[in-house]
């Protein structure tokens, strides 16, 4: 049981795909620009790093060695288009489907959800790996949500659309940080909270 | 087994791929009627929308059936049809070729009189598109409403987003002259122009292409348009006729 606590904690936390396996770099930056687009593209991945690092788990023992990625990539890919299709077909989904719609089509690109397959699934059992994928794509979530929640309030003065930062402090001669808006400045948030991290938990600097 | 060996590797993926394609085939299908019938609605919730029905978060607060049945019992006509925003793609190259006509062109006449025209174009990443309602003297502008396809969330985004881009639109009017018939003007359009509203800020290419967008169309629907304010010029003048012989006819 304790191994099963390790699978799950261990990417949330001290083996975070972000802060410190450096993966899926890319659309954290492109999804943090609000709190909304970047919980709805936390949960989307979550799904699919689990369904994903499942069905590879199943197939581990009949897959082709040299064509391992291809069968990845097709299985991945299947899930991504599953999840969007099945978001945008419930009348209660569609409107954060639309607001994914591009993000979407990322996940498949996105390197924690190859890495783990790679990395896990085709090692393990499929239980645990369905719960390594899971926990990756959770881990994945939580920094989004960290940067998108400094982008949104900082960016724009809202969180999740509803208005934080006050008129009366814009009155008061208050502007909004436009490069927050930008890429660049997810990077930075990106840096910091590495920073954060890695002073905190002492094991993860190097020598 | 061997599962190195190249006839397994063939077959093996080529069973991937052929499982794969009939699991989409099949979701895709058994989803599609569920997935048109909420597009059909997200377009019935946006026309409404720019018709001042309400706001957009009301349509979806009441679901889609009830927004459906609103539309019904609120356009003017039987059978309207809807316009997919692939309907309106269509339409938009037919215009650029201008091998279309303007009675061609969709319309939503509201029983309040109210008509909802709309609007397609290209955004900086993907298409934008949106509607916008015209009183019955087919000159003011009542209210629009806009969505896009995949413009930058925060930035181009803000067309869809931020109710106060869309808010300037209301009380303002389609004039066919040189600035016209309804602009958008990077930094600011200059006050007491009543055809133009501003851009927004960071997002100039998207505020170009709406622009580029609402004027195409509007210029499309431009003999339509003339057509509509000639006709209801000359009801005010046979009405104002009709109480003019009717008071002529009491005081003789």
């Amino acid at each position: 049981m304790g191994k099963m606590k390790e699978t799950i904690l261990n990417p949330i936390f001290k083996g975070n795909p972000i802060t410190v396996l450096v993966l899926g770099i890319c659309s954290s930056l492109a999804v943090t620009v609000e709190l909304k687009g970047a919980f709805v593209m936390a949960l989307s991945v979550i799904a699919v790093t689990g369904l994903s690092s499942l069905v590879c788990s199943l197939l581990r023992k009949t897959i082709p060695n040299r064509v391992r990625i291809i069968v990845q990539l097709v299985v991945v890919a299947l899930m991504v288009i599953l999840v969007d299709q099945f978001l945008k077909a419930f009348e209660a989904t569609y409107a954060i489907d639309k607001q994914l719609s591009v993000y979407i089509g990322l996940i498949i690109t996105n390197c924690i959800v190859m890495g783990r397959i790679e990395a896990f699934a085709l090692g393990n059992k499929p239980l645990p790996s369905l719960f390594d994928g899971v926990a990756n794509g959770a881990g994945y979530g939580m920094i989004l949500i960290i940067v998108a929640f400094f982008r949104e309030l900082l960016g724009s003065g809202t969180l999740f659309g509803f208005r934080i930062i006050p008129q009366a402090l814009y009155d008061a001669g208050y502007v909004n940080n436009g490069l927050m808006i930008l890429p660049p400045m997810a990077r930075i948030i990106l840096g910091c909270i590495i920073w954060a991290h890695r002073s905190i938990d002492k094991d993860l600097q190097e020598k | 087994m061997n599962t190195n060996s190249n006839v397994y590797t063939v077959i093996y993926t080529t069973v991937v791929c052929v499982l794969v394609a009939a699991v989409l085939a099949f979701v895709s299908q058994s989803l599609k009627s569920r997935q048109a019938d909420n597009e059909k609605a997200e377009t019935i919730s946006q026309i409404l929308t720019a018709a001042q029905f309400g706001e957009k978060e009301h349509w979806q607060e009441i679901g889609n059936a009830k927004t459906i049945e609103f539309f019904k019992e609120n356009i003017n006509g039987e059978n309207t049809r809807i316009y997919s925003t692939s309907d309106l793609k269509a339409l938009n190259y037919k215009i650029k070729d201008g091998i279309v006509k303007s009675e061609e062109l969709p319309r939503y006449v509201f029983n309040n009189g109210i008509v909802v025209l709309p609007v397609y174009g290209a955004g900086l990443w993907g298409p934008v598109w949106g509607y916008i309602a015209i009183a019955d003297d087919y000159k003011t502008v009542t209210g629009a409403y806009f969505d896009h396809a995949s413009e930058t969330p925060g930035l181009g985004g803000k067309i869809k987003d931020d109710p106060a881009f869309r808010a300037q639109f209301a009380g303002k009017k389609v004039i066919y002259d040189g600035n016209g018939p309804l602009s958008i003007i990077k930094g600011g359009a200059p006050a007491g122009m009543e055809n133009a509203v501003d851009a927004i800020t960071g997002a100039t290419m998207t505020s170009k292409g709406l622009h580029e967008a609402i004027a195409t169309w509007l210029n499309a629907y431009k003999d339509y348009i003339e057509d509509a304010r000639e006709v209801g010029e000359a009801i005010v003048t046979i009405v104002n006729g009709i109480e003019k012989s009717g008071t002529n006819a009491q005081e003789e």
